[in-house]
């Protein structure tokens, strides 16, 4: 990097975080196994909850929503297994209020909100809310959610893609401390958000689902103190990030140590043509990886940039997929032997006011290269690309007074793993969104019609196992006006095939209009008429191993199945159809 | 005399009840031929076929069949530019940090998916009419062609208006007349076309392999001189004659676990017991279940392998928890139970067949909790030694004696058992406290009090024969069916009038179908509309009955909407935001005449002994005694065992334990 220039750095920490360790007695194995499984189980039951009593579609159907518990010290014990992006950096975001507002001052009833992308925030749509958890009059710990709120203001409903700064992407919550009876609940702060938000009936109910999911977690918190005394509770959070801690750092002592580079593209910024560069240098020490992304090209001027807490989560989920058995509950004890460091004022570290909406993109890339950079040393461990971006469709209309938002998120393929074919029309792994079912979509919106909804043949990756099938969906517009805004990625640069895997089918998006098929670009916005088809393509996952060792047999059943066609199984795979 | 038949996976079951008492016979299950395993256990109890009037059947053939995908072929139909509904699913991953993530398989392949052109619209509207000549062009080829024998079709919107779905039924029966179609309106009218399109196809699937099995199963029985009345359980917790199965496969999903929870249910009942939480331990996997006011909770969310079942079926919680599980230490040095099962083969290390790893079953064994001559009635041989050398190396990893490790590994299978409990009471809003606890299932009367304790639960029921409960359960229950309805409806003024039109439309229809099976018109009704806040897409349901609904007010339907909500999502009490009704259900219930009588058997002798055991991490001296000698009113303090032919009861120290008049033994924790 550029002598003089500042940089973000997470340390890589040996030591537990601070705590009173005085009444360190040692921890029964039976209390401390039933109070980690308890301390697990309550936060599912909170992203359950949240999901199921929310409003908005991209909530309650599509579940871009996450909930975690959290010790006093806002360290994560456990978290509700949504969406790896949210999930990562929630501490990060937590300590950003802690700063300004102790814990210790906190009473019944306060909380904490934050979406501030330069104040240890994601992008502005993920709100963070933390309520603390009293029992007995004392502080035991946190509980916390965050929901994608489908609309909370900005330049364009739902989507903003041709925004300057932060500012024109919505409102903006600042790490502050609010207290529920106060100023939500009918008070300022509900009031400040309904008047700043295009649904608010949506978007309010869906805070209201937030608090009530941290209201849950607080009670099975509270229960468990009942029985073993928070004293003992407050012991086992502490034992579970250590436990995860350990096992993850036994994980990385298997990992044959040295340095590692890794690189990726998002195809553009939206303005220009050129595409945007991801670096990572990896490096495996001991029991201990650090990830540097020195190198990686300057901030962009649109919304492609990727704030830092969205970095170290993209960075996190990559390095916890690929090394560690997915039954380490992740917590604060997974990130203690990570480092993670990025210049300021790169895509992967922007400053202020740089718009971030659709960060995660290059939060993909960040993903992509540090698995390129692990594939050198365990080939058995990670996948090819994949459609690996979070495709984002707004398709709104204002109706007189009143807005319908459609907002939908989409996946496509997955790359190929050394042992099996790529999953077909998935969300990407830093996501995990559902779809909006069509009967959904037909009950809740009349200014447009899903009319087909499908995979795409061929659009896989060949290799010794083939890479995930894409999907396409079809929308006939009923009405003039009606917005659609989008951000998309690989429609240029198509996902990379590994060890001899050919790469993924690249996604697109167009409109049929008058018979007149009108290519729309990845990262733009356009006014639909009554009649149109609008269609997007995402992108298919790559292969994984050389193409003329997959057998036979699993050639047959793609071509029975029609996951490939006869065309592309003679030119491909030199099989007769 | 009535007859109850279950087959599990390992042992089938056999309770006959008759004026002459009780009969209880167990003979080892056929996996690939469960009606085998059924007849044997018939034969063996030697009952004369001619002399049974009711038999009632419980079999896991249809959800082997899921298992093993082991169905007939089978098509699915759905609207054009939708074939792939299947396939997609719904777009997420149930393990995100799993990037070999593969979803589940559908039963229906693609390459058996097909379309028809036409639309319906959300308001039950025609966007695009159904061609009849073009699918006799198009779709009827294509399914001769594939020789399917079975059809599921769902088109989009068909469960508000069925009208297109119908039509390819008739055009498919016209022309092959011997594929068995079933339509999504007919089996699940909930929206969301991957849920009920998948259900539609799992029911399909099933389909003939229910029919064949009950037209095989009736034919040997017609042979043997059977005349009675031959019924089959349902997963909804009743049964339905075999005959009325056609065309309801999917309802038999989950019928094992739901038999038990009735048998139980009905059984402590006659002491007047009526919220329980049923508490089924086998050996490897426990099955848990709210009962309130004498009604098993009921769910529409239901999975098997992976793919949503959206019929209303006993709210039933599973985990792998059981006297198989397997006892371990993970590499961050946690001590966990399960969900890994030795299974049947090779079973807990004491069964000296070759287990290697330590079991919850060696742990009773180390423990003294069971008797190794408990175990079939002493037919089995037990080795002690085993248990113990497999349990070795837990008990040095937390340097613990033997005993103190199989102790810890029952507790820790306790409190596993403990939160699925809490899944279904708690986190729904029921406190625990607020019921007793029924155990049942080989190895449930175990573990029953220590896990009533550390829910603060004071009372345990534990009926007799709780090991056979579920055959019990298929004599024991009534016969059922439900009746669905979705219909939208804000929840304003009229809403009392609204709602008790619906329930006289859905009266009249379930009175219809009564009639077509046969059932007697002596029908009881219970009514639940699903309701939610405008907005929301899940739905809490609120039941009403017949009484209430001829003089409640909008008001107070509004309210009891409210109140529930609060109760699930720790909001919506005071709430003046919109509610709206979602759909309807009505269960319509032909009870049985009269309940066969559950005794304790009497011919299991076991002389009355002191016994040490280990228990509550210390070593105590106990009695040992056979159930069947308690006297009725004779107070037994614990710790003691008291064993019948299918199960032991433990009674923890500081809990005593009494039979009643109805030969339910009652546990009540020390004041």
């Amino acid at each position: 990097m550029a002598a003089g220039s500042a940089r973000s750095k997470t340390a890589a920490r040996k030591t537990r975080a601070p705590a009173d360790k005085k009444a360190n007695v040692k921890l029964d194995p039976v209390d401390y196994a039933v109070i980690s499984q308890g301390l697990i189980a309550a936060a599912k039951e909170m992203g359950t909850k949240l999901v199921r009593s929310s409003y908005s579609t991209i909530v309650r159907e599509a579940q871009d929503a996450s909930a975690a518990l959290f010790d006093r010290h806002g360290n994560v014990i456990a978290q509700a297994e949504l969406i790896p992006m949210q999930l990562g950096p929630m501490s990060e975001i937590f300590r950003a209020c802690a700063a300004i507002y102790p814990p210790e001052t906190l009473k019944e009833g306060d909380f904490y909100i934050n979406n501030d992308p330069y104040g240890g925030g994601q992008h502005l749509q993920d709100v963070f809310i933390f309520s603390p958890i009293f029992y007995e009059g004392r502080l035991v710990g946190f509980s916390g959610t965050t929901a994608h709120h489908l609309d909370l203001g900005g330049g364009n409903p739902g989507l903003t893609p041709d925004a300057v700064d932060v500012h024109a992407e919505g409102i903006i919550f600042p790490p502050s401390l609010y207290n529920y009876d106060r100023d939500w609940n009918g008070g300022s702060l509900e009031r400040l958000v309904t008047s700043n938000v295009r649904v608010p009936a949506q978007t309010v109910g869906d805070f209201y689902a937030q608090f009530a999911a941290n209201a849950v977690g607080a009670e099975r918190i509270r229960q468990l103190c009942d029985k073993y005394g928070a004293t003992v509770v407050m012991q086992a959070m502490e034992e579970l990030i250590d436990y995860s801690e350990r096992r993850f750092r036994a994980a990385l002592k298997e990992v044959p140590d040295g340095v590692y580079h890794g690189e990726a593209y998002v195809d553009d910024d939206g303005l220009s043509d050129e595409p945007l560069q991801v670096k990572a240098k990896v490096t495996v020490k001991g029991d201990s990886i650090a990830v540097d992304f020195d190198g990686t090209c300057a901030q962009v001027r649109r919304n492609l940039n990727c704030p830092w807490a969205s970095t170290i989560s993209a960075t996190l989920a990559a390095i916890k997929s690929a090394l560690t058995s997915p039954d380490i509950p992740f917590n604060e004890g997974v990130k203690r032997p990570i480092s993670i460091s990025a210049p300021k004022g790169s895509l992967v570290n922007p400053n202020y006011p740089a718009p971030v909406r659709a960060r995660m993109l290059a939060a993909y890339r960040c993903f992509n290269a540090v698995m390129h950079a692990l594939a050198q040393i365990v080939p058995d461990r990670v996948i090819a690309d994949g459609n690996d971006s979070t495709d984002v469709t707004s398709i709104s209309h204002l109706d007189g007074t009143r807005y319908q938002v459609y907002l939908e998120v989409y996946g496509g393929g997955y790359g190929a793993g050394p042992r099996k074919d790529g999953c077909d029309a998935v969300d990407s792994p830093l996501a995990n969104c559902t779809n909006t079912p069509v009967e959904a979509t037909d009950m809740d919106f009349t200014h447009f019609r899903i009319v087909g909804y499908g995979l795409i043949p061929d659009s896989g990756g060949a290799g010794k196992q083939r890479g995930g099938l894409s999907f396409f969906r079809s929308f006939e517009i009923l009405k003039d006006d009606v917005n659609f805004a989008i951000y998309s990625d690989r429609f240029r640069l198509p996902p990379l095939g590994l060890f001899g895997g050919e790469n993924g089918k690249r996604a697109a998006c167009e409109v049929m209009r008058a018979g007149k098929k009108i290519p729309i670009a990845s990262k733009s916005k356009v006014y639909l008429r009554k009649g149109d088809i609008l269609t997007l393509f995402t992108a298919g996952g790559a292969g994984y191993g050389a193409v003329g060792e997959r057998p036979r047999e699993k050639i047959a059943a793609d071509l029975k199945q029609g996951y490939i066609t006869k065309g592309a199984a003679r030119a491909v795979y030199g099989q007769k159809g | 005399m009535r007859v109850g038949v279950e087959v599990g996976g390992t042992f089938t079951d056999l309770v006959a009840i008759g004026p002459s008492g009780i009969r209880i016979t167990k003979v080892p299950s056929v996996p690939r031929r469960p009606d085998e395993g059924a007849f044997n256990a018939l034969l063996e109890s030697g009952l004369p076929l001619a002399k049974i009037d009711d038999l009632a059947h419980g079999s896991t053939v249809a959800t082997n069949a899921v298992l093993e995908r082991k169905g007939f072929p089978t098509a699915f139909v759905t609207t054009g530019g939708f074939r792939d509904i299947l396939a997609i699913q719904r777009h997420g991953r149930s393990r995100i940090y799993d990037l070999e993530y593969q979803k589940p398989a559908p039963v229906v392949d693609r390459a058996s998916s097909f379309e028809v052109d036409e639309r319906i619209l959300a308001d039950g509207s025609i966007e695009k009419a159904l061609d009849p000549a073009k699918v006799e062009k198009t779709l009827i080829p294509a399914l001769r062609k594939g020789g399917y024998q079975a059809v599921a079709v769902c088109l989009l919107n068909g469960y508000v208006n069925s009208v297109h779905e119908e039509l390819v039924r008739d055009l498919i029966l016209k022309h092959c007349p011997d594929v068995l179609v079933t339509i999504s309106s007919g089996t699940t009218r909930e929206f969301r076309e991957y849920e009920r399109a998948t259900t539609t196809t799992l029911s399909a699937y099933v389909q003939p392999v229910i029919d064949r099995y009950i037209n095989r199963f009736s034919a040997r029985l017609a042979e043997h001189g059977f005349k009675g009345r031959f019924s089959v359980m349902q997963s909804n917790g009743g049964r339905l004659p075999a005959e009325a199965m056609r065309g309801n496969a999917v309802n038999v999903l989950l019928s094992g676990p739901a038999a038990g929870v009735v048998g139980a249910t009905r059984q402590v009942a006659r002491s007047e017991f009526s919220n329980l939480i049923t508490l089924d331990i086998g050996g490897t996997s426990t099955d848990v279940c709210l009962v309130t006011d004498g009604q098993p909770q009921l769910t529409t969310e239901f999975m098997i392998d992976g793919l949503p079942v959206r019929v209303p079926v006993l709210d039933i919680h599973t985990i792998g928890a059981g006297g198989g599980s397997i006892v371990w230490v993970d590499e961050g040095g946690m001590l966990r139970v399960g969900p890994h099962s030795a299974g049947a083969d090779p079973g807990p290390a004491c069964y000296g067949k070759g287990g290697a790893r330590p079991t919850i079953t060696d742990a009773h064994i180390i423990r003294q909790t069971m008797r190794p001559e408990a175990f079939l009635g002493g037919r089995m041989k037990i080795d002690v030694e085993a248990a113990k050398r497999v349990f070795r190396p837990i008990a040095d990893h937390f340097k613990m004696s033997i005993e103190e490790a199989a102790d810890s590994a029952v507790q820790l299978a306790n409190a596993n058992i403990v939160r699925a409990i809490q899944l279904i009471s708690t986190e729904r809003g029921y406190d625990p406290r607020d019921y007793v606890l029924v155990p049942f299932g080989g190895a449930g009367p175990l573990h029953a009090a220590q896990i009533a304790q550390d829910l603060a639960i004071e009372t345990v029921v534990v009926p007799p024969a709780a090991g056979v409960m579920s055959a019990y359960g298929l004599i024991a229950s009534d016969f059922l069916q439900f009746e669905t309805l979705t219909r939208r409806r804000s929840v304003g003024e009229d809403a009392a009038r609204f709602l008790r039109e619906v329930y006289a439309e859905m009266k009249a229809r379930a009175m219809e179908r009564a009639r077509q099976m046969n059932l007697p018109e002596k029908l009881v009704f219970d009514f639940t509309a699903e309701m939610r806040f405008v907005g929301q897409a899940f739905e809490v349901p609120v039941s009403f009955s017949e009484k209430d609904l001829a003089k409640i007010s909008s008001a107070a339907i509004l309210k009891r909407f409210c109140d529930e909500h609060q109760k699930v999502y720790f909001f919506g009490a005071n709430s003046d935001k919109p509610v709206e009704f979602v759909s309807f259900r009505l269960r319509f219930t032909l009870p049985i005449s009269k309940l066969p009588l559950l005794t304790e058997e009497t011919d299991h002798k076991i002389k009355a002994a002191d016994v040490r055991m280990f228990d509550g991490r210390r070593w105590q001296e106990g009695r040992l005694v056979s159930r069947g000698d308690i006297k009725p009113g004779k107070r037994i303090k614990g710790p003691a065992l008291l064993e019948d032919p299918t199960s032991t009861l433990l009674v923890p120290a500081g809990w005593t334990a009494s039979r009643d008049e109805n030969d339910n033994t009652i546990l009540k924790r020390k004041g």
